[in-house]
């Protein structure tokens, strides 16, 4: 019989077990696509290194607040996206699935903040090509259009992934293989925004 | 498992077929080693779209050999992409009750195929007579060649897209490929798109001679095929006899 000093200590050890979420798939998408995006970074850095003067002018008739936003609507989205897995895990190991409701409602909200990101980054480049600046005004916007283009495209990947979450996390019951899909979307969801703030430092800040 | 026999079977003409399949995937990116990389100037690019007309058919002419070459081992190394097809949708068919996806595949990579073929037939041609071509056109069949190859990207990524998701929809222990294999799929699918900049660029890191557009979709789709190869192989072990 189990005394329930035992019970309690394997518990605690369950739950001290370190934890790795999704699947070990979705963990080589990560590293295949930072290891390209690397690639993209040192590009940047080595045009700023070549033509330093025109990245600074360019780089300043940037709208900063327009970078700041995107940043703070994806960070938020990240945040809205881990709490809704927290709740997620939760519930299928409590086995019941009242939270899995107002998980829904966070993706649904995470989804609006990656909308109004494409809202933005559009309204951005709108305002860059009705001042006349292009991919082919300079090296610099041609960087930044096109980066940026790949990581949005990356955004669009990502909306398609929450909206999918978001329907796993309405189901009845959420099993493990559930926990996992929802793990391994909410992971690719976060490399999307680790990988804009390392653009937005790159183009707005430096 | 009513599955449990077609795909545990053994079957060892099937072993065989699969082996044959895979391994062909090998023996094409080695002969696109040898074709497009030591002899055929296709990687490293032998020139850049924004060289003039002359400058392309000066640097063909003066490479005509090794380029003539270079082409007969790219035919045979893109040809072979069907056997790699046929091995991928093969493997795939094992573990579906009715086909579906592996239809999808075989449509994917029947296409990709032609494409691929495509672009060996355009490097042939520029070499054929490129002293006696208009310039232009030496520069046209380098541009088609590179199109072809770069710009096809829908073809290339619909075929990774339609790998991983039998992967991902299957239930567990019923997945034609290892899972992370579906991950790798979806990694490739997303490093081809860069392809599509080709037409927006004709000098630096986006043109045709570019790592973004060039390199990075070139080494991912022949890691790729290396990755499907062992797939394959490895899918083919259940059914030695």
């Amino acid at each position: 019989m189990t005394s329930p000093d035992t019970a309690v200590s394997s518990a605690a050890s369950e739950r001290t077990k370190p934890h790795v979420p999704g699947e070990l798939g979705i963990w080589c998408f990560v590293a295949g696509d930072l290891a390209v995006f690397t690639v993209f970074f040192v590009l940047i850095a080595l045009g700023n290194g070549d033509q330093a003067q025109v990245f600074a002018q360019s780089r300043a008739s940037l709208e900063l607040w327009i970078g700041v936003l995107n940043t703070l609507l994806l960070l938020s989205g990240s945040w809205l996206v881990a709490t809704a897995e927290e709740r997620c895990r939760e519930s299928v190991q409590s086995g019941s699935g009242p939270d899995a409701r107002r998980a829904a409602l966070q993706f649904a909200l995470a989804i609006l903040t990656g909308v109004l990101f494409v809202a933005n980054k559009s309204l951005e480049w709108g305002i860059k090509i009705a001042h006349g600046i292009t991919p082919a005004t300079n090296d610099f916007f041609m960087y930044f259009f096109v980066f940026t283009g790949i990581h949005l495209f990356h955004v669009l990947i990502g909306l398609g992934v929450l909206i999918a979450l978001r329907r796993v996390s309405r189901r009845e019951r959420l099993d493990s293989k559930a926990l996992r899909t929802i793990e391994s979307g909410a992971t690719f969801w976060h490399l999307v925004d680790l990988l804009w703030i390392v653009l937005f430092a790159l183009f707005y800040l430096i | 498992m009513n599955g449990s026999d077609t795909h545990s079977g053994k079957d060892h003409l099937f072993y065989r077929s699969m082996r044959f399949c895979g391994w062909s995937g090998v023996a094409a990116v080695t002969f696109f080693i040898i074709g497009g990389m030591i002899l055929g100037g296709m990687l490293p690019p032998l020139l850049s779209p924004d060289d003039t007309a002359a400058e392309f058919a000066r640097r063909v002419s003066e490479h005509v050999v090794a380029i003539r070459i270079g082409s007969v081992f790219l035919i045979l190394s893109f040809a072979l992409f069907g056997a790699l097809a046929a091995g991928i949708a093969a493997q795939t068919r094992r573990f579906e009750k009715a086909p579906a996806f592996s239809y999808l595949q075989l449509m994917f990579g029947a296409c990709g195929t032609a494409v691929a073929v495509l672009v060996a037939f355009s490097w042939a041609l520029m070499s054929f007579r490129p002293d006696e071509y208009d310039p232009t056109v030496v520069q046209v069949l380098i541009d088609f060649a590179y199109f072809l190859a770069l710009f096809s990207v829908p073809v290339f990524s619909g075929w990774c897209l339609v790998i991983a998701l039998p992967i991902l929809f299957a239930n567990e222990g019923e997945e034609p490929f290892p899972r992370w294999v579906a991950f790798f799929n979806l990694w490739a699918a997303v490093l081809y798109a860069p392809g599509l900049m080709i037409l927006f660029f004709k000098s630096g890191i986006f043109s045709w001679s570019g790592i973004v557009a060039l390199w990075i979709p070139f080494t991912a789709f022949f890691l790729w095929i290396l990755v499907m190869s062992w797939g394959i192989l490895k899918g083919a072990e259940s059914a030695r006899g």
